[in-house]
């Protein structure tokens, strides 16, 4: 029994020295390219419509977003390459394995509702690393909490630049840039274009207007849906019902249980993407432009209710591609004469499912453009939050405590420029598809901050000594599956490595790479609480702060939980 | 295991002690939430036991609703695969791919609204916008 798909896709990566995805139209095509950069040019746009003059800016108008408004803003905010691209691609691949990851990227919301959105919204610290740094008054905690963040990015940028690189080759063709693949030429164009977004929207002062993104984002893969599903007479009103339809012309692997993937490996995956989704650095700063905690409440409602609109539409997207794979391309599952559908091709199935119906190619590079704006969107984000946990949590609390607000910019930059580095590198040949590298993340996420967030707030008595330990048992955890399972992918270690290219099969089965979190929880969380149980007791003022976090007396609405406990009202009067 | 000894001795629940209190919002105004110690598993003013009681509900049926199909297919591949009439989807498919987001959701709105009847209940307003 294998582990995971990551061991799956590493076993074929050798063979294909060059990713491309069969079946894929790779040209340049102008309408499709013009798409892209003009979706591009809208999120700058409207963000440079509604840019914020400053912090202080931000801080006050910011505070005034909806429930409806900060519910698509969760929406985009989590809508990457990784949902748009690489969910449906592991369920085509992968089967009923596949729908771990739809389960465990929605369902995680509700346990972020009910433990951790509106507690979060009034203890007011938005970032992981000032979380983690104050919840816990060290500042060693924060520099660990400003790493992983900065892992968190780099790890889930890499599933995000194979998305780009694969998309991109259907809309821009092969580059053929000193003697790299067409894949790779294109992950190194596209990042070059991240990066060049980044500083733009960083020159423009441009906040993302996520709003507007969501909408863009998601009616285009609704378009892609519904024309696909129309004009192939698999559906009509409703593909996320009538795709049931096509089960029994579907292969066996599509929908029958544990045949790709054991009950074990399933478990962990949605485990993992539960906790991470509760973990994750970019979830959390969603609520801190709402007006109060009832809005982090609703408008984590109605985030979820948005990312269930794409969700409920990846497998039925899923479903119409394999038959247009099947009819058209070849087997999807391994047979004696054929290898399947590979990784790659799987990764882009949105798109070639409307490049198979004989859509326009305006009309797919349009669902293909969709996938590009999400990947590119996510990485500036994810690229902000990892910089500013170097330059400001790092740098600026721990290294050079003066430093100017020059410093600080050109480290931030500095920091930027090495994420994009690191990313397009680790992206160039990847170790496995966007879905499960974005997991990897998932499974930081949750084994090292989901544990502190949840201690932090539901157990005063969680004190420094006890975050110190935990976080860094769950970063060990974390990382012994990633040694074993995805470094030997990358030709480190590789002679170590067995012909299944991991280090160690047993573990790799029962600590793997992309569920690593169900082991790592529960045992942060006995960690956690054995050293805060046998060290002494936070400050009264901590656990106040804690306090102030669950109690129902509203607050007001710039104060975070420590301005209530040390008497200041904050710069709005609180109610009483 | 260390002897816990230096712990929750300090900071005993001061609305433990509030036997026939007239109304929620009295209790309310007689807690002293900064006070009273928060320890997820021992609710020590009223608010946190109603609130406790919500979200613990809500979690166990989240629990089934997102672990309860997929181990029911291991233990009963052969009921659990039947195919459903009329749309289709083999039972564990529709359950999990469509009855677990779409559960999830449901839960998130019963609890928003629970979580709103609880401030209602202990007369709380929040300010701000209304929707």
């Amino acid at each position: 029994m294998t582990a995971g798909i990551d061991v799956a896709a590493a076993a074929l990566a050798p063979a294909q020295a060059g990713i491309l995805p069969e079946g894929l139209n790779v040209s340049f095509k102008l309408l499709p390219a013009i798409l892209v950069s003009g979706m591009l040019a809208i999120f700058l746009a409207i963000g440079y419509v509604f840019k914020v003059a400053d912090t202080e800016g931000m801080w006050v108008a910011g505070r005034s977003i909806g429930n409806v408004e900060n519910g698509m803003a969760i929406g985009a905010n989590w809508m990457s390459a990784a949902s748009y691209l690489g969910m449906a691609a592991l369920i085509a691949t992968s089967g009923f394995y596949g729908l771990s990851f739809v389960v465990g990227w929605s369902t995680g919301y509700f346990i972020l509702l009910i433990f951790m959105a509106a507690q979060m919204r009034r203890f007011g610290k938005y970032t992981a690393p000032d979380f983690v740094g104050d919840r816990f008054n060290s500042d060693t905690a924060r520099a660990i909490g400003a790493v992983t963040t900065f892992l968190i990015g780099f790890v889930y940028a890499i599933g995000q630049a194979r998305g780009m690189g694969l998309v991109g080759l259907y809309i821009f063709g092969d580059l053929g840039l000193l003697g790299l693949s067409g894949y790779q030429s294109m992950v190194v164009a596209m990042m070059a274009i991240t990066v060049g977004y980044l500083t733009l929207s960083g020159m423009l002062g441009a906040t993302k207007n996520m709003a507007v993104q969501y909408v863009i984002l998601i009616v285009a893969f609704l378009a892609g849906l519904y024309v696909v599903g129309f004009t192939n007479g698999y559906s009509t009103v409703l593909p996320h019902i009538e795709y049931g339809a096509l089960f029994s012309e579907l292969g066996r692997e599509f929908s029958e249980p544990f045949v790709n993937q054991g009950y074990y490996l399933w478990i962990a995956t949605a485990f993992s993407l539960v906790v991470g989704t509760c973990g994750l650095p970019h979830v959390l700063v969603r609520f801190y432009t709402v007006e109060n905690e009832r809005t982090a409440r609703w408008s984590t409602v109605w985030g979820l209710g948005f990312i269930c609109l794409l969700y409920l539409s990846a497998p039925a997207f899923a479903a119409f591609g394999t038959d247009l794979y099947a009819n058209q391309i070849g087997p999807v599952y391994q047979t004696a004469e054929s290898a399947g559908m590979t990784t790659a091709a799987g990764d882009v199935i949105v798109v070639l499912a409307a490049q198979l119906s004989n859509l326009p190619t305006w009309f797919v590079g349009f669902v293909a453009a969709g996938g590009i704006a999400a990947a590119i969107a996510t990485t500036a984000g994810l690229f902000i939050t990892g910089s500013s946990a170097i330059s400001h949590d790092i740098y600026k609390n721990l290294i050079n405590e003066d430093a100017t607000q020059r410093q600080q910019v050109f480290v931030g930059r500095l920091s930027i420029v090495a994420l994009g580095v690191i990313t397009t590198l680790a992206a160039l040949d990847p170790a496995a598809p966007i879905a499960a590298l974005v997991s990897y993340a998932f499974s930081l996420a949750g084994a090292v901050l989901f544990p502190m967030f949840f201690l932090g707030l539901w157990w005063e008595n969680t004190n420094r000594q006890g975050a110190l330990a935990g976080m860094t048992t769950g970063l060990v955890i974390w990382t012994i599956p990633m040694i074993n399972e995805v470094v030997p992918a990358y030709g480190i270690l590789a002679e170590a490595a067995g012909s299944d290219e991991v280090l160690s099969a047993t573990l790799a089965q029962w600590v793997p790479a992309i569920g690593s979190a169900l082991i790592a929880v529960p045992l942060v969380f006995v960690v956690t609480i054995a050293v805060s149980l046998a060290t002494p007791e936070p400050p009264k003022e901590t656990k106040q702060m804690v306090r102030q976090c669950h109690s129902p007396e509203p607050m007001g609405q710039q104060q975070t939980a420590e301005d209530a406990v040390t008497g200041d009202d904050g710069p709005a009067p609180a109610d009483d | 295991m260390t002897d816990n000894d230096t712990h929750d001795s300090t900071d005993e629940p001061t609305a433990a002690a509030d036997g026939g209190v007239a109304s929620a919002g009295q209790a309310h105004a007689e807690t002293d939430y900064l006070g009273s110690e928060v320890n997820l598993l021992k609710p020590s003013t009223p608010f946190m036991r109603d609130h406790l009681r919500i979200i613990w509900t809500g979690f166990a049926v989240w629990a089934v609703v997102v672990f309860a199909p997929v181990t029911a297919t291991v233990l009963a591949p052969g009921a659990m695969t039947t195919t459903m009439p009329v749309i289709g989807f083999p039972l564990h498919y529709f359950l999990v791919a469509i009855g677990a987001p779409g559960g999830a959701l449901i839960l998130a709105f019963w609890y928003a609204r629970k979580r709103d009847e609880l401030d209602e209940k202990y007369g709380i307003e929040h300010g701000g916008d209304g929707a």
